[in-house]
């Protein structure tokens, strides 16, 4: 199985991310971070540290799944963070693959996770299209 | 009153924190481990990216918590997240590492603070593969960092060897 390098996966989820964020106002950055917290990909201005962004969204989705399990609620979706200034959503796009978006708008969290939802199908989909691709590693 | 106890497993990567609880832990244990996608599969399939959780009962009023942590400094947030409001830490080494001396050292310094409020004790595994770094280079280093913690050769897997390690702990805090 053809293994892709990090930097072969960040190029072809960039797109993505661009698409994401160009085209919603309300999406004010993206980044694509391993399961096991490695960044991969990010589309996202200012000094937030992403590094730390990308290994605690790994945490977060991590301890979603375990706690969705623990209440025998099927699989974790997504995890909401709401700040005093707007969102954060960290969603699984696949197994291997986690996405962090981000809105500075209070009104925002509809919008951010519709078209979060939206371009973490479209990875998925990609990713299971080229399934020799293997993304992470 | 029931009372719990918490106490943190970290070290590295491969050392035995999650097998540790799993051996001591009276519940199913909790755990947070994903695919690898590094260098880390070398060793390993999955990883712990959060932490693990599992129970000890010591007796009727008293349970003990078992915290891990993830092993890689990237994931040093959660070190500080779980740490808080532990007894005590215990740091597992795995002796087949190319220098486990430093990686010790990156757990010294990172709960330098906790551990000068509560207490550590020293886990050195896979010594079946290297006997090297010895027990008293360890003992030797600890003490040259004016931290003298007891240390261990443990398997991970054995409950009566991770025990010793939580009798140890007790009686370090029983003296102190």
């Amino acid at each position: 199985m053809a293994k892709l390098s990090k930097e072969a996966v960040a190029q072809l989820l960039e797109p993505y991310l661009d698409d994401l964020v160009e085209r919603h106002d309300v999406v004010d950055g993206a980044l694509v971070v391993t399961a096991d917290g490695h960044l991969l990909a990010k589309k996202m201005d200012g000094d937030t540290s992403v590094k730390r962004l990308a290994t605690m969204g790994s945490s977060l989705m991590s301890l979603g799944t375990t706690i969705t399990g623990e209440l025998k609620m099927g699989g974790c979706r997504n995890i909401i963070v709401e700040n005093e200034s707007g969102f954060a959503a960290f969603m699984n796009i696949n197994q291997k693959l986690v996405l962090v978006s981000l809105t500075n708008s209070p009104n925002g969290l509809g919008m951010l996770l519709s078209a979060s939802r939206a371009c973490s199908t479209a990875i998925a989909k990609r990713f299971n299209e080229n399934k020799t691709d293997k993304p992470g590693e | 009153m029931e009372e719990s106890i918490k106490i943190v497993f970290t070290g590295t990567v491969g050392a035995g924190k999650t097998a540790a609880i799993r051996t001591l832990s009276d519940i199913p244990v909790v755990s947070t481990d994903v695919d690898v996608t590094d260098e880390v599969k070398a060793i390993k399939d999955t990883t712990t990216v959060a932490m693990d959780y599992g129970e000890v009962a010591l007796d009727e009023q008293t349970t003990l918590a078992l915290y891990g942590t993830p092993g890689q400094e990237r994931f040093r947030y959660m070190w500080e997240i779980l740490s808080a409001g532990a007894l005590g830490v215990i740091i597992m080494i795995d002796n087949s590492r190319p220098d486990p001396i430093s990686d010790l050292d990156i757990y010294l310094e990172n709960f330098a603070p906790f551990i000068a409020e509560s207490c550590a004790v020293v886990a050195v595994t896979h010594s079946d593969i290297s006997d090297s770094p010895s027990l008293q280079d360890f003992h030797r280093y600890l003490g040259s960092k004016q931290m003298p913690c007891p240390v261990f050769q443990v398997d991970a897997r054995d409950r009566e060897q991770v025990l010793l390690l939580i009798d140890s702990m007790m009686a370090i805090l029983d003296v102190a």
